[in-house]
């Protein structure tokens, strides 16, 4: 599966797309075309360019290169259309020749460039019969025409062309006219059957270009956002999921816009499930949205946003949200979610490795059948020994599965009425083990300092009693 | 030689017909024969599609663009390959359209061309900052056109011809009214620096200038409900900055306030008014000022005495009547040639 389609369902994948500079369609186009990968050697291998781009953009020595480099990417034009029609073995016009012409000037202003920054991957070749073929006499412009020297018979067309005035001798004017076209029309064969045999080099030196580009940008966002290589393990079924220090870029940077900073969290995952518990604005979903954006940035060779992270290889990842109303198909939020539920738990009864992140699952029905739904879920994904965290406000359900809990809220800290906006003060978002099952009976206090009416909330602790009784 | 040198000391002008088969082409043509006589390097381009053997719209022959040798052109491919002449591609635009790519060329041999460039004021004007760059070109000349159907104004460039002639109107008395409204569009006074700074990103709604001189935005989305507009003026001030159209409505609401002779409107360039001349004039009369963000320099106006229609109009009464009401030299553009 592609890019696109991971963008479509991991919260915050697409925003690190558009925070990636790249110089146009052309490079976003082959970015959303890039496939999950699962194999750990390929991954690694990536990891290493990756490494040496960011060697690079942080060598001072490197930088005015690296300014060359940045100019050639917004000069490749976009030439897919005529690469097609060569392959195709259409007849190329004048304008397509240029482009080739042109492109293969780039290809050798490339690998100058890449040379002399130091950056051995993805150079794109050289095509001297190319750039021979398409400058007969070799002055090395970017320029270009249907030389004379291509043909005889047209260049004896032009001169009869030349010496006929189409005002005095019109038909003899108009039937130079469509020879010229005719011999063009020859040379234009000519030269589009000879650069069909370097079509694919063109076509990999193409791709190549947009390759460079999009490791450039992979390695700004790294620097930009402070993330660092994953380790991949591989091999048993036993992996653990390992993150220290993970953000969420996304979060970070729009709670840097009121001055605030990401708390990061650490976490581990084995095999098997694992329930998240913590109480309202806990950043319970947060934590399963940024292990999803993580796992999948790893497997499409990005650094990850963490201090440290060792991440095991799965065929893909799931993050069920549940707030996915498909109310155009007739089906509630519930209905949308357990259908979700249900296609993935097929694919994992197939056999396939994947990271499963849920949040609150049937939270939307009655709470006697929705904590039974979870339980089951729970069942499942243990006895399939899937790695998946699921988060959740329903407690003591005699579960025996790993929790973890949102360390949480320090009430104590808060003075007056509490701004939803400085919530980040008075939480602790760091996660512990939680060995007894109860959930946080958090929800009324936090109502209460949110500033929700008083009579309204003893009202509600009035009923908290009865049901605990 | 009438008007070329000054287009050289500008840099960059542009040809405007006010009307189709004013001469506009045959201006050009002359200019670019000047121009090439004298040794100058021109680069030529055209707003939308124009060069056609037969006019477009009045199916009457029309004289081709013809480029001189050594020249530089920018047009769509798909025109570019159609070409009878030798040229050499220099420059491709990497944006195409369904039309295909912008082609610049340099012509290797006189020949006739269509002519079709950029269609927004954009990217005409990125054409003619980007020309003089790329090329050795001493003069960026551009077939322009005032119309509601383009977008592309013709004031990116520093320097304007106009031409206008009996296809405009057969009337001379009319002809020379409805050309002396265009040129005094074009002469309205220029909107001081500090203020175009503020103004000329904005290019959507309109604006109130505050008597602080502060732009404020009173959320009116359009200038086609002049009520609306004449309310915010009541509580805003007396100074309206409109970057789009500004029509008959919006001017005769302007010129019915009680504080007419007090208000100022600021236009992005004369080829954004389209108000008819009574309109135009009275609001001006009541006191009214109108200023422009972007001013070009009127150089002389063409005048051509035929019309398809086969009037002929007298070329020395046409010509005089004319330079009696304008303050920039008016030629007959058939003598010219001569």
């Amino acid at each position: 599966m592609n890019f696109a389609r991971f963008a479509e369902r991991i919260d915050g994948l697409q925003y690190m797309a558009d925070k990636m500079e790249l110089s146009g369609s052309r490079v976003r186009r082959y970015l959303m075309q890039s496939n999950f990968c699962s194999n750990g050697d390929v991954l690694n291998s990536d990891f290493d360019i990756l490494q040496k781009a960011l060697d690079i953009l942080s060598d001072p020595d490197a930088m005015s290169g690296v300014m060359q480099l940045r100019h050639l990417f917004a000069q490749v034009h976009d030439i897919q259309g005529t690469l097609h029609a060569l392959s195709q073995r259409h007849t190329l016009d004048e304008v397509e020749l240029f482009e080739i012409k042109y492109f293969a000037t780039l290809c050798s202003d490339f690998r100058n460039v890449c040379t002399l920054i130091g950056f051995p991957y993805e150079n794109p070749e050289d095509l001297p019969q190319v750039r021979e073929l398409l400058d007969p006499h070799g002055t090395g412009t970017v320029s270009f025409q249907l030389y004379d020297c291509y043909s005889q018979s047209l260049s004896q067309a032009r001169a009869l062309a030349r010496s006929t005035d189409p005002e005095k001798e019109p038909e003899t004017w108009n039937t130079v006219q469509d020879t010229i076209q005719k011999e063009e029309l020859a040379v234009r064969e000519m030269l589009s059957q000879k650069l069909n045999t370097s079509y694919q080099v063109l076509r990999d030196n193409f791709d190549r270009m947009a390759r460079i580009e999009i490791w450039f940008a992979k390695a700004d966002l790294a620097v930009r956002y402070e993330m660092v290589r994953p380790d991949i393990v591989t091999g048993s079924a036993d992996d653990q999921l390992h993150i220290e220090g993970m953000i969420n870029p996304q979060i970070a940077d729009i709670l840097g816009t009121v001055n605030k900073t990401f708390q990061p969290v650490s976490i581990t995952l084995t095999s098997g499930p694992c329930l998240l518990t913590g109480a309202n604005m806990s950043g319970k979903t947060v934590v399963l949205k940024t292990l999803a954006l993580i796992q999948t940035l790893a497997q499409f060779s990005f650094f990850v946003p963490a201090r440290r992270a060792s991440i095991p290889l799965v065929k893909d990842v799931f993050l069920v949200i549940g707030d996915k109303q498909d109310q155009y198909r007739g089906l509630s939020s519930f209905a949308a979610e357990m259908l979700q539920l249900d296609r993935i738990m097929a694919v994992i009864r197939k056999g396939t490795r994947l990271l499963l992140l849920v949040d609150e699952p049937a939270r939307t029905t009655n709470p006697v059948e929705g904590a039974a739904i979870l339980c089951a879920l729970v069942d499942f994904l243990e006895r399939y020994r899937t790695m998946s965290l699921v988060s959740t406000h329903y407690g003591d359900l005699g579960l025996s599965c790993r929790k973890l809990r949102v360390s949480g809220f320090d009430t104590a800290k808060v003075k007056g009425r509490l701004d939803p906006l400085m919530m980040n003060d008075y939480m602790d978002y760091s996660l512990t083990e939680d060995k007894d099952g109860s959930v946080p009976m958090e929800a009324l206090p936090i109502a209460r300092l949110l500033g929700v009416d008083d009579s309204f909330i003893g009202s509600a602790q009035k009923y908290v009693k009865r049901t605990i009784k | 030689m009438p008007f070329v040198d000054q287009i050289i000391r500008y840099g960059s002008l542009s040809v405007v017909g006010l009307g189709k088969n004013t001469g506009k082409t045959e201006c050009l043509n002359y200019v670019m024969r000047r121009l090439s006589e004298m040794r100058k390097v021109v680069a030529v381009t055209s707003i939308g599609i124009d060069g056609e053997g037969v006019d477009q719209v009045t199916f009457t022959p029309k004289p081709s663009i013809y480029l001189e040798k050594g020249m530089y052109f920018t047009t769509l491919s798909s025109f570019y390959t159609r070409k009878q002449f030798q040229a050499e591609i220099c420059h491709v635009e990497n944006a195409g359209t369904v039309l295909g790519k912008m082609v610049t060329a340099r012509v290797l041999e006189r020949g006739k061309m269509v002519l079709a460039g950029p269609s927004d004021t954009v990217s005409l004007q990125r054409w003619v900052s980007r020309i003089p760059e790329r090329f050795p070109v001493d003069v960026c000349l551009v077939d322009g056109a005032i119309s509601r159907l383009s977008s592309a104004s013709p004031v990116v460039t520093r320097s304007m011809v106009l031409a206008t002639g009996a296809a405009y109107s057969a009337n001379v008395r009319t002809l020379v009214e409805r050309t002396r409204f265009v040129y005094d569009t074009v002469r309205l006074p220029q909107a001081p620096s500090g203020l175009r700074e503020k103004l000329e990103q904005v290019t959507k709604g309109i604006r109130i200038i505050t008597d602080k001189g502060e732009i404020t935005d009173p959320g009116v989305r359009s200038v086609l409900l002049p009520d609306q507009v004449r309310k915010v003026l009541e509580t805003g001030g007396n100074r309206l900055y409109v970057p789009g159209v500004v029509g008959n409505a919006l001017l005769k609401a302007l010129g019915e306030r009680k504080e007419a002779g007090e208000t100022e409107l600021y236009v992005r360039d004369f080829s954004r008014i389209f108000a008819e001349p009574r309109v135009f004039y009275s609001f001006l009369r009541k006191g009214g000022r109108i200023l422009q963000l972007f001013t070009t320099h009127l150089l002389a106006i063409c005048v051509n005495p035929l019309s398809p229609e086969g009037i002929r109009l007298k070329s020395e009464e046409l010509v005089d009547k004319m330079q009696r009401v304008v303050e920039v030299p008016v030629y007959d553009i058939k003598k010219i040639r001569s």
